[in-house]
């Protein structure tokens, strides 16, 4: 193989000039002539039947050119999986910022004022918040009928499960059961048995550009749809299916993502802006403000986590059941697919031979949850790895040495029955231990904390890409996968640099919408540098296979003896024609544009993860409770790293939103409508805010992604708030249960825990 | 819909005859970064706009003069009073507390005339500004008074200001020899944030003796405050421990701090007593070593 001239080197992101100089358009930026403005009356109720809605004063407002409401609309419901939202509420509100009214306007002001004209009335409904709540017998039902809601059968996931959707169990949307092995025969094998419960707010992504829908309908009924949206061909399929037509009356065209954190794949205003855009024969736009995104955008899930642990003499694990539940909020249309799939951590990267694991995902009249980084990851793992520091303490051990004992380690299978190859769990952690100094001396009020996670890189759906070249030789990649701000073009661009030992400045890449692009199922769940950096490396393999074909024929040489070598072709005569002569020599017949495209899909199971060991290191004030965050080490096993800049990116980036969540980030709900609506309550950590970062890359030679590489983008995000939440354990003697670690909460567990020791005394 | 009239005056003198006119239905606009995000959530919607941009050319109003006192003028920015040399030597105190206020794009438009009119009680330079003894220089049509900062708040987001007239400038008078200042902005959830608990605090001492005391706080009731009882303790006594921790206890009964995202009303009680005593500490040890 020729040399890594252009993998393994830190290239800066290609689109990224665009980006800081103000140049690139967002899907907020776009202008078409005759746009107008889109805005949504919301519900103030988090439960309530519509008694009347009179639209007729906003509807006289000078400058309105459409006001809908449900009764408008077709009956139908829209979604990912589940189809059980309504476009704009018919009938009942189910949360607090669900849409009732949509008005589109001449300019944005015209819009708002028309939302301040129009009356609903409303008949208040009970309410529930509280995912378990909410499964008991006598709770409100946040939907009283689902049977008409549609799904398709369940996938055959990751860790096919024994899976039930729509249970009789009051609000349950699905009952999920993960299994390994017998775990009563475990536990009847423990000594000890520990149980816990912990519970984790709803988060939001913090993206910056908050989600704007463009929707254009041509004379023919064509419809051309801007969209925040990472995944274009999905929300395609969802759109065209929320309109009843095919899929190629929509094109979903390309604009730049403003972050994603996976908060950008679902269809959010775009379906009510398409019937905004019908009913005033005139293109909208909307675009949300952060208010809505904070109280009505797709958050993370809250959920209530409780863990029940077996160990032996030894203090090795021999079983442990989890109950998860999750709270989806009022519908379930744009989650994660049957359930929250971050649930088959619950076990963690440790040997364990009997597992139990049972996920409910309940509705709740709250705010609709989405995806966000690691769905449902980040909540388990604040679960387990705080529930393994708990039974280390309760046992006497060390939390390193209690880990130590029980990861995995080459050759064991993991705890659900995957057999993964290069098991690096106990090495990683170990780089993090030193690194972090866990054994050296720490001042008083100081403490660390390990957190433990691991993720195997994302091998779903098919991947696609295109490459052509022209006249002059340049090289354009289309792919149709966003990039989200990841680097993912940069590190596409960088394979095909490297397959044909050509600078990166020689190759361009584009997105292509959902009419010129091939197939793509898009960014998420870590897969793009794996499944797309595939497909590209298919494309320019085929370019490479073509192009010299057509190099022989013009040598006038056997096709197996020319090869290609750095930009020109050469045969066993030791005659060399340039790649720019070549493409000279097509110009002129005639025989250009060529274009080369490449699949993927990925047959077999990943058999390599990806391990994650981080410690926090924590001073906490005791008169305030104050936790201040000195030194974050995350360890990291990876394969060939592609791009190390954007690979750093990744993992500082995900890094720092783990602080957030961990310290401050949190929407706050109060009977169901979510009070920090905007980004000055809402904290998200700032630069002031973060400590020393060192990160630990523990070297492994195995992944899935081209040139041995393995994914990064969800890991470093995941397992911070334990790390945390056991460093002020360590620094101060007491555990919060409960995400985030506030200085308030830290405040009053040291007051409770001194008044129990002098009540005590 | 959001419509007003916006109007620039050229002058002083015309602004205050537009507020003479206009004052009840008017709303007066410096740096805008209190007031936009008001009138943006339609809380505040004026019927007139007086944009003072014109007048920050006038010195009077823009520039900070020493004399006897020091007069801020009250089209002063932040970052203006942040990085003045000559605040920073005289009142050093202010030059650290104006660092405190949000970011330096924000400090960069927001005013000192601005930040008081706006009064909201959870802003950073009240509290020195209380403890420095600080007067308010207001102008109307009709003449000029001024009045002791401490007299200036009254509510949330409400001061004394008649709507005719104008913050023109900020008095801070000459401080006690050798007096020890600090400030305390508690943020325990990010870096920019509006604090939990400020509190400001000014000792001179006399030998043994402390002298002056001025105990101020903000996001601790409805207006920026002086804690006197606290003052009235430290007045006249020796500053050991435990005269300090028991006069910073008496702050519990001045506070009357509103629960919010950055704390319950309990535990922000509890942090005006942590860092009551933290700033007298801190004042202390530096009037020790101006002494």
């Amino acid at each position: 193989m020729a040399s890594l001239v252009s993998v393994g080197r830190p290239a800066g992101h290609v689109e990224g000039p665009s980006k800081v100089t103000g140049q690139a358009r967002y899907t907020a930026d776009i202008r078409l002539p005759g746009l107008l403005y889109g805005k949504c009356l919301r519900s103030p109720f988090p439960h309530a039947r519509i008694v009347s809605i009179d639209t007729a004063p906003a509807k006289a407002l000078a400058g309105v050119h459409a006001v809908i409401t449900g009764a408008d609309l077709p009956n139908r419901r829209i979604g990912r999986f589940f189809l059980d939202k309504p476009v704009l509420a018919r009938d009942v509100v189910r949360f607090v910022g669900e849409k009732v009214v949509a008005v589109a306007a001449e300019s944005m002001d015209i819009a708002e004022e028309a939302l301040t004209r129009i009356a609903v009335e409303y008949d208040a409904l009970p309410a529930v918040f509280d995912p378990v709540e909410a499964m008991q017998e006598n709770a409100p039902r946040v939907h009283t009928d689902t049977s008409a809601y549609t799904h398709p059968p369940v996938p055959d996931f990751v860790h096919p499960g024994d899976d039930r959707l729509y249970p009789d169990i009051p609000n349950v949307v699905s009952q999920v059961f993960y299994t390994h092995g017998d775990v009563e025969a475990g536990f009847a094998q423990a000594t000890r048995e520990f149980t816990h419960t912990f519970t984790v707010p709803p988060v939001h992504q913090g993206y910056i550009e908050p989600h704007a829908s463009v929707v254009q309908i041509e004379p023919d009924g064509k419809v051309n749809l801007w969209l925040s949206n990472k995944t274009p061909f999905v929300a395609r399929s969802q759109f065209a299916a929320a309109l009843d037509v095919t899929e190629d009356r929509v094109c979903v065209n390309t604009a730049p993502i403003g972050g994603d954190f996976g908060g950008k794949g679902s269809l959010m205003d775009s379906v009510v802006c398409y019937h905004l855009a019908a009913a005033a024969g005139r293109p909208v736009k909307m675009v949300m403000t952060y208010t809505e995104e904070l109280s009505a955008g797709n958050p993370r899930h809250p959920a209530v986590i409780t863990l029940r642990t077996g160990v032996d003499a030894n203090a090795r694990i021999v079983a442990r059941q989890a109950r998860l539940v999750f709270s989806c909020g009022a519908y379930s249309a744009f989650t994660p697919l049957h359930t929250v799939h971050g649930s088959v951590h619950a076990a963690g990267p440790y040997r364990m031979p009997n597992v139990e694991i049972e996920v409910f995902r309940v509705y709740t009249n709250t705010v609709p949850a989405g995806h966000m980084r690691a769905p449902g990851a980040p909540q388990i793992v604040f679960g387990v790895e705080s529930h393994m520091d708990l039974i280390a303490r309760e046992l006497g051990l060390d939390p390193l040495e209690f880990r130590l004992r029980n990861t995995l380690v080459e050759g064991d299978a993991a705890p659900l029955g995957e057999k993964w190859k290069k098991i690096r769990c106990k090495e990683t952690l170990e780089a993090a231990a030193r690194e972090a100094g866990w054994d050296t001396e720490k001042a008083t009020h100081r403490g660390r904390g390990i957190g433990m996670y691991d993720r195997e890189p994302g091998a779903f759906g098919p991947s696609s890409a295109t490459l052509s070249i022209a006249a002059d030789a340049t090289l354009t990649l289309m792919t149709g996968a966003a990039d989200t701000g990841t680097g993912s073009y940069t590190v596409l661009q960088q394979v095909v640099a490297q397959e044909l030992q050509l600078p990166l400045e020689s190759v361009r890449v584009v997105q292509g919408n959902t009419d010129s692009a091939h197939w793509e199922v898009g960014a998420g769940g870590s897969r793009l540098t794996h499944m797309a950096g595939q497909a590209t490396l298919a494309a320019v393999r085929e370019l490479k296979a073509g192009l010299t074909a057509l190099a022989a024929r013009h040598m006038e040489s056997p096709r197996e003896q020319v090869t290609y070598e750095a930009g020109a072709f050469v045969n066993t005569n030791g005659q060399r024609l340039a790649l720019p002569r070549l493409m000279t020599a097509l110009a002129d017949r005639e025989e250009l544009p060529l274009r080369y495209t490449g699949e993927y899909v990925a047959e077999d199971p990943v058999e390599v993860t990806s391990f994650c060991a981080q410690i926090a290191e924590v001073a906490v004030d005791p008169a305030t409770g104050q936790v201040t965050l000195k030194k974050l080490t995350t360890a990291h096993d990876v394969g060939t790293i592609l791009n190390p800049l954007t690979h750093q990116g990744q993992v500082e980036g995900g890094a720092v939103q783990g602080v957030g969540h961990a310290l401050t980030e949190h929407l706050i709900v109060q009977d169901g409508a979510v009070t920090n609506v905007h980004l000055g309550d809402y904290k998200l950590p700032t630069a002031m805010d973060i400590p020393e970062l060192k990160t630990v890359l523990v070297k492994s030679d195995a992944g899935p992604a081209p040139y041995a590489g393995k994914a990064i983008g969800e890991h470093s995000n995941v397992a911070v708030p334990a790390a945390v939440a056991n460093a002020v354990f360590d620094a101060v003697g007491v555990r919060l249960m409960d995400l985030p670690v506030t200085a308030e909460k830290v405040y009053a567990a040291l007051r409770e825990k001194n008044s129990v020791v002098k009540s005590g005394a | 819909m959001i419509a007003f009239a916006y109007i620039e005056p050229e002058s002083l003198e015309e602004a205050l005859a537009l507020l003479e006119q206009h004052g009840e239905d008017a709303k007066v606009l410096a740096g805008g970064t209190g007031l936009v995000n008001l009138m943006k959530q339609r809380l505040v919607q004026p019927a007139y706009l007086i944009g003072l941009r014109q007048l920050a050319r006038r010195p009077e109003l823009a520039e900070i003069r020493p004399s006897g006192s020091l007069t801020i003028g009250a089209l002063c920015s932040h970052r203006t009073i942040e990085t003045s040399a000559l605040i920073q030597r005289r009142l050093p105190l202010l030059a650290t507390t104006f660092q405190h206020v949000a970011s330096v794009r924000i400090r960069t438009a927001a005013t000192m005339g601005g930040s008081l009119a706006h009064a909201d009680p959870n802003q950073d330079p009240p509290p020195a500004l209380l403890v420095l003894d600080a007067r308010v220089r207001v102008q109307s049509s009709h003449g000029e008074r001024e009045i002791e900062l401490s007299d200036f708040f009254v509510d949330y987001y409400e001061t004394v200001l008649e709507p005719d007239e104008l913050i023109t400038a900020v008095i801070i008078p000459p401080q006690p020899a050798g007096a020890g200042t600090s400030f305390f902005k508690f943020l325990p959830q990010t870096h920019d944030d509006y604090a939990t608990i400020a509190v400001a605090a000014r000792v001179s001492l006399d030998g043994d003796t402390i002298l002056h005391p001025r105990i101020a706080l903000g996001a601790a009731a409805a207006t920026p405050l002086r804690a006197r009882t606290v003052e009235a303790a430290l007045q006249g006594q020796t500053p050991t421990p435990a005269i300090i921790r028991d006069a910073a206890a008496l702050v519990a009964e001045e506070v009357d701090p509103l629960a919010d995202f950055r704390g319950s009303a309990e535990y922000k009680r509890d942090m005006a007593i942590v860092f009551t005593q933290r700033a007298i500490e801190q004042a202390v040890t530096q009037a020790t070593a101006n002494h």
